[in-house]
């Protein structure tokens, strides 16, 4: 239809009555308008060009990164966290840290004390495993907080504040938007979790002045952890963050991969009580990881069923999780939310 | 976007290409939600300046604007915006448009400034760049010390102000905001309106204005395009659409409206009254003179008397009830909103 089909020439507009519906002859008291004071501010409103060129799309997705990550040392002009939030993401950090100091005391005492302390916390499979993937303190109460508090906002705050639009209204695809989201809590994650076991494992060599031998000993068992390491990363990022893009509350978010990360646990646990089965544990996502990092330290595996079942579920768990934030990212809307 | 200064034997004169050359672009352009048909057979050439996208909730505004934005793809048809093609140059259209969304899209937590910032760095601009830009756009939308304070303590009118700020930090050519005058109070609107007006005239960039309120879209744009099920029903000035509506004297008269009612009647004028209010077709210059003897006759005093001028909101209505929308002024369509879905 165009614009020549409505005819409005010749039509009669609204009207609307003057001082009152009647129209007797009664008396009319005016009123008259109060006219508002002018606060007198001198403003020389002037539209000022900008000539500038717009950098190419790795500044875009840069921006995205650097205004999640910097926020945690600097919530300046970056994405505002909370300082408890800060302060306690700094705790695990400084937590993951805390064979360093045993590290260096087992160095310095010698003897049998020292060889105590380098037992306990020097670098073998067992401590290399445990500084990822032990179960106490640190995927009880370090890695699953740390996750929690880095992801519960990420896309949550996005729907609860609109802004999506921010992104999606410029050029930014959405691929982009949910790469660098991902890139970002993955990257914090990879900070406190596989930097701390980096730092405990190059420390330690320092610490007792190791040589060429024990690295060529060591170094396959270190990148083993390593790989386990971010395969925990991965995977707690995507479960994460898929929960942060299905709602609009942080809280949720958290809460919802805190339940997931014990709540399956506890669950295989009771099953194994009563059945003597471990299959279960393929529900876990963290003693999935677990039995993947036994296998790639070399340590003897403890559950039951086969190490397949675990690689598998760990797939599919991510992919579940991906796959769920691809299709709630695509449904974050520019014009409502 | 390109001007030319050309030099003519008066002095010189600015020729302004915009003027004639579309900016925006659509032909036969078609979206569907699954069945549902949301934008049908859109054909329009914009031009440059200002101009108000009007139409009742669920029309097709949304869906129009996200086709523009490169958002999401078109059923068929095709469109240009500044030349690029609106299904495959999405992101070079978004990074020469400023989208002001109607809904509250800043982040809480941030500094107005620091807000601004982040929006030119998403572009592509630097840090460095990004933020002296944005003082200048804050400044600009009249936020000073303002900029300082976290948008979780603002009012609605400092959040929209920054909200501009933010679609307007890369100097884009096309601004599209979606109901920018949304909750303000008197002296924010009028403030807004004339910023908006302001970017189009002294910064010769287009506007394309959504708004249910047609006194705003009449005091920014010049143009309006009325979209209503979908389809694009109105493409014209204000003032065009303006001069095709009946032609009236409005009176208000004292002491006899009914009797002054007939009188005119009698001398077989095209009469009509509300309460004191009567309004009379301007046949010719004699309808005056017709009147003050009808005045006179009757013995009623005419408190009021001058050539009633349609404003947006006479022609819309029109245009609606002409497309059998029930309708009875634009406050109706914010109504309507808070039951039907948009599209």
């Amino acid at each position: 239809m165009s614009s020549e089909e409505i005819d409005i020439g010749g039509s009669q507009t609204r009207m609307e009555v003057a001082f009152g519906a009647g129209d007797s002859d009664s008396e009319a008291s005016a009123v008259v308008a109060k006219k508002e004071a002018s606060l007198g501010a001198i403003f020389n409103q002037n539209y000022r060009p900008w000539e500038g060129t717009l950098g190419p799309r790795w500044m875009r997705n840069y921006a995205i990164f650097r205004h999640h990550v910097y926020g945690l040392i600097t919530s300046k002009g970056h994405r505002h966290y909370h300082p408890m939030v800060r302060l306690l993401i700094l705790v695990i950090f400084l937590v993951s840290l805390s064979p360093i100091p045993m590290l260096f005391l087992s160095s310095l005492l010698g003897g049998e004390d020292g060889s105590f302390l380098d037992k306990m916390w020097g670098i073998n499979r067992y401590n290399l495993w445990g500084q990822v993937l032990g179960f106490f303190p640190r995927n009880l109460c370090l890695w699953p907080l740390l996750t929690a508090l880095v992801v519960g906002g990420m896309i949550s705050d996005d729907r609860q504040n609109g802004t999506s639009a921010l992104y999606f209204s410029r050029p930014v695809t959405r691929l982009d938007y949910t790469a660098m989201k991902y890139v970002s809590a993955a990257t914090i994650l990879g900070f406190v979790i596989v930097f701390s076991y980096f730092l405990y494992y190059t420390s330690a060599i320092v610490f007792r002045s190791e040589g060429w031998a024990f690295l060529e000993d060591t170094l396959p068992i270190f990148l083993g952890g390593v790989l386990a390491g971010l395969t925990l990363v991965i995977t707690y990022t995507s479960i994460g963050l898929s929960l942060s893009s299905i709602s609009q509350s942080r809280f949720f978010a958290a809460i919802g991969f805190l339940s997931i990360i014990f709540g399956t646990k506890l669950v295989a646990f009771l099953v194994e009580s009563q059945f003597e089965t471990t299959f279960l544990y393929i529900l876990s996502p963290y003693d999935c990881l677990a039995h993947i990092g036994q296998y790639l330290l070399g340590l003897p595996l403890n559950y039951d069923h086969p190490l397949s079942f675990s690689f598998v579920s760990i797939i599919v768990m991510n992919s579940v999780a991906i796959a769920l934030l691809v299709s709630r990212v695509s449904s974050l809307e520019v014009t409502r939310e | 976007m390109h001007r030319d200064y050309v030099n003519t034997s008066n002095g010189g004169t600015l020729v302004d290409e915009d003027q004639v050359e579309p900016v925006i672009t659509t032909k036969a352009l078609r979206k569907m939600y699954g069945p549902h048909l949301a934008l049908d057979d859109a054909t329009l050439e914009l031009p440059s300046g200002a101009i108000g996208i009007l139409g009742p909730n669920g029309a097709g505004k949304s869906t129009f604007f996200k086709c523009l934005l490169g958002l999401i793809g078109v059923t068929s048809g095709e469109g240009s915006v500044l030349g690029h093609d609106i299904r495959t140059e999405g992101d070079i259209i978004r990074s020469k448009i400023g989208y002001m969304p109607e809904y509250n899209s800043l982040d809480p937590g941030l500094f107005a400034i620091d807000q601004v910032r982040y929006c030119g760095e998403l572009l592509g601009m630097n840090s460095k760049v990004a933020m002296q830009r944005a003082h200048e756009v804050l400044e600009y939308v009249g936020l000073k010390d303002q900029r300082y304070r976290k948008i979780e303590t603002f009012s609605t009118g400092m959040i929209q102000a920054t909200k501009l700020a933010c679609a307007l930090v890369h100097d884009p050519e096309i601004l599209i905001c979606d109901e920018p005058t949304n909750g303000l109070d008197r002296r924010a609107r009028s403030f807004m309106l004339q910023t908006l007006r302001r970017t189009v005239k002294q910064g010769k960039r287009t506007v394309l204005m959504s708004s249910h309120v047609m006194d705003d879209v009449q005091e920014v744009c010049d143009r309006i395009v009325l979209i209503h099920n979908g389809r694009i029903v109105v493409h014209r000035s204000i003032g065009d659409l303006v001069s095709k509506v009946e032609r009236e004297i409005e009176i208000v008269v004292w002491g006899g409206a009914k009797k002054m009612e007939e009188a005119l009647i009698s001398m077989d004028l095209k009469t009509r009254r509300l309460g004191r209010v009567i309004r009379i077709k301007l046949e010719d210059d004699s309808t005056v003179n017709q009147i003050l003897e009808a005045a006179i006759s009757t013995d009623v005093q005419v408190r009021q008397l001058y050539e009633y001028e349609p404003d947006l909101e006479d022609v819309f209505l029109l245009i609606m009830e002409k497309l059998g929308s029930e309708i009875k002024g634009s406050s109706d369509l914010i109504a309507i909103a808070n039951g039907d879905a948009e599209i």
